[in-house]
């Protein structure tokens, strides 16, 4: 493929978008998300210092966002820069069956949606964008997260690395946020975890963007047992 | 697309103000004039409401098809879920419109919060904002976004205004000097009251007196 050098002007307006696409202002929904910790925290194994949240999404993103969300994110990519539909939605449909807890397929799927129409609210010109959306309105995919993320991040030519850093990213966020809603910390500690976190967010970015579909996995029983009892609580503040 | 949109009405209002029993009264109003109603109640903290709705107005009374009262939780942030990131109740919202074409109006209940509470446009076509008056008669001259830019002001719990030292008419100056031309109506949605014309104010000005979609026979 031919080099192309960006100008400072293009080099600066991804930049923009990436800051906007990963801004808590943008509209995903994911505010209403704790992906289990509102469980934890009801439960009897409760989090007593900044340092066990920390390694907690740690967990989350070893075992779960990185070999599943962050490589279906980057096999996303490899089809949308030839335009392939079918294959994007082969993607779409993987790690949609991979997401074995309803209240967190369901939470995944409606971001995804919604990142989508907001995107193509003002890209509207993108025509994979547009495909991928008539396949979600024809029910052939269902718009989860990690795909929706991509098709956006491609539409407003955000590389693939950097989109990557951006869903990672923008799960820490949800998180700390999320516990700073529960009371668990304190703001100062949740940035500060957030800083702590970056050295993580690379590597598994790293390790796990190329991953190929047919190596994608998560494995972390306690986290779906969480999110399972997340989904029996009764009384609950977030959606998962 | 916006044809195929099914009329959204936004309810909002502090804590205990009366949405849901507001919502109680008018459902079976329009229900009798055969509008098929959808709801979705965002709830702080729990799905109480919801689950209540679900047991009054469908279980019980069949006014409804139980899957058409759906239960949100908002992440601890109710205005910002109506307004700021209407993400998941948008998406909610068009699922019940996929799933039910048939139904006439949807309502939207906010999850309770301050005087500043709005509906984003996209998630609501008009909104009604309801207090009561245990706050004191001070509650409209306090403004705030909500009292002053709904579409309908409803005043909920005005049989224990003398009890709580309350001055309907003071409240109804402040809310006439405040809203100006906009409307305003006293209610007391444990008997009924005023809720007649919230009724008629829904059909009026929501569905634009359109028919019933299904009309029973």
């Amino acid at each position: 493929m031919e080099q192309k050098y960006m100008s400072i002007h293009e080099i600066s307006i991804e930049e923009i978008s990436m800051m906007q696409l990963s801004d808590s202002f943008f509209p995903s929904g994911m505010f209403t998300t704790s992906s289990g910790l509102e469980a934890l925290f009801y439960s009897n194994r409760k989090i007593t210092d900044p340092d066990q949240l920390r390694e907690l999404i740690k967990v989350y993103l070893e075992h779960q966002i990185g070999p599943a969300d962050c490589s279906a994110l980057g096999n996303s990519y490899e089809h949308l820069q030839r335009k392939d539909l079918q294959k994007l939605v082969e993607v779409d449909n993987i790690i949609f069956s991979m997401k074995l807890i309803e209240e967190i397929r369901n939470a995944s799927t409606r971001s995804g949606t919604q990142v989508l129409k907001c995107v193509s609210s003002f890209r509207t010109d993108n025509s994979i964008l547009n495909r991928y959306r008539e396949a979600i309105e024809n029910k052939r995919a269902s718009g989860v997260y990690p795909v929706a993320l991509a098709v956006c991040s491609n539409a407003l030519g955000i590389p693939k690395y950097k989109a990557g850093l951006m869903m990672l990213y923008g799960f820490t966020v949800s998180m700390v946020g999320a516990a700073l809603r529960l009371g668990m910390l304190q703001h100062f500690d949740g940035q500060r975890i957030i800083h702590g976190l970056k050295p993580s967010v690379s590597e598994i970015v790293e390790k796990n963007i190329g991953r190929p579909l047919t190596g994608m996995w998560q494995f972390a029983p306690d986290i779906d047992i969480l999110q399972i009892a997340h989904e029996r609580m009764s009384s609950k503040m977030f959606i998962t | 697309m916006s044809s195929r949109r099914i009329p959204r009405l936004g309810i909002g209002g502090p804590v205990g103000s009366g949405k849901t029993m507001l919502i109680e009264q008018v459902v079976p109003r329009l229900a009798s004039r055969g509008y098929k109603v959808g709801i979705v109640s965002n709830d702080v903290v729990s799905r109480e409401d919801a689950e209540r709705m679900r047991r009054s107005l469908a279980t019980e009374r069949g006014l409804m098809c139980e899957d058409l009262v759906v239960g949100l939780a908002t992440g601890g942030c109710p205005h910002t879920a109506i307004r700021e990131d209407p993400s998941m109740n948008i998406s909610v919202v068009e699922e019940m419109e996929s799933k039910h074409r048939d139904i006439d109006l949807i309502l939207i209940e906010s999850g309770g919060d301050n005087i500043t509470t709005t509906f984003s446009p996209v998630l609501a076509d008009h909104f009604i904002y309801i207090i009561d008056v245990s706050g004191g008669d001070k509650y409209p001259r306090k403004r705030g976004l909500g009292i002053e830019s709904c579409d309908l002001l409803v005043i909920n719990k005005i049989d224990i205004a003398p009890y709580v030292g309350a001055d309907l008419s003071i409240m109804e100056r402040d809310a006439k000097v405040i809203r100006g031309s906009k409307p305003y109506v006293f209610v007391n949605c444990k008997n009924g009251q005023g809720t007649d014309d919230v009724t008629e104010h829904i059909i009026r000005d929501v569905l634009f007196e359109a028919p019933p979609k299904v009309v029973k026979r």
